[in-house]
């Protein structure tokens, strides 16, 4: 089996810091850098935020599974739900240099992964797949 | 999170402790808006014991912001931890905020 390790929450916000302990714990065990760590930490919270606010619409009954695991190619998370289909297109942030509320997310997740990727085999649901390389 | 209101030099303070991510946002919403639905001006808030924020938290106050310049209010942002104020920074928010090491530097200007 590879070296992996999965947190199972329902889509409650309350759980987000649980998410995040978790992520940091990981991403040490992991051996990423201390900054690294705060960025994978934020950027997994804003990722599942996501499904929680528009997957499941505020539903905070719903799974949300996460997986880590460190593979040749860096440090990977996989986001699974089992609400709405993502239409990948459709996630754009905001331009910075606009102020306003919201489209903030995505780009924290951007600075802390190199990879941003929905899988389109899953059938019901989602799976967000995001890679940090090896550095 | 924590949230705790009180006067300070007959200005008002919220002061701020704990994590501010999307359970703990629509708590701190509210109270600000409160606030400024009194059109409270200036606003400080105190954000040494925040340890975390996300981007709902970073829409709380960008929402907040907006809010008081329709009015002429001041919102006064102190104290930010490094792991916190390089979210704005990030953002591009610090540009748009008034941010303050001290509550000195705050009241002076």
């Amino acid at each position: 089996m590879n070296d992996l390790a999965v947190i199972k929450i329902q889509s409650d916000p309350k759980y987000l810091s649980v998410i995040r302990t978790v992520t940091a714990k990981v991403g040490e065990l992991y051996g990423l850098s201390e900054s690294g760590i705060k960025d994978v930490k934020l950027a997994v919270d804003e990722a599942c935020s996501n499904v929680i606010k528009h997957t499941y619409r505020g539903d905070p009954h719903q799974p949300i599974v996460v997986k880590y695991r460190m593979t040749k190619k860096g440090f990977e998370v996989l986001i699974e739900d089992t609400g709405v289909k993502v239409q990948p297109e459709s996630i754009e942030g905001r331009n910075l240099d606009e102020v306003r509320p919201g489209g903030l997310g995505v780009h924290l997740i951007k600075r802390a992964f190199d990879i941003f990727q929905f899988d389109q085999r899953k059938r019901k649901g989602n799976r967000l797949r995001l890679i940090r390389f090896r550095k | 999170m924590n949230v705790e209101v009180r006067d300070y030099q007959g200005m008002k303070v919220m002061a701020l402790s704990g994590e501010i991510d999307m359970y703990s946002s629509p708590a701190l919403r509210e109270e600000m808006m409160g606030l400024l639905d009194q059109r409270v001006t200036p606003l400080l808030i105190d954000f040494r014991g925040v340890s975390y924020i996300d981007s709902s938290g970073i829409a709380t106050f960008v929402e907040g912001l907006k809010r008081m310049m329709s009015y002429g209010g001041r919102l006064k942002l102190i104290g930010l931890l490094e792991e916190v104020r390089e979210i704005f920074s990030f953002s591009k928010l610090d540009q748009v905020f008034e941010i303050y090491g001290s509550f000195e530097d705050a009241l002076r200007r």
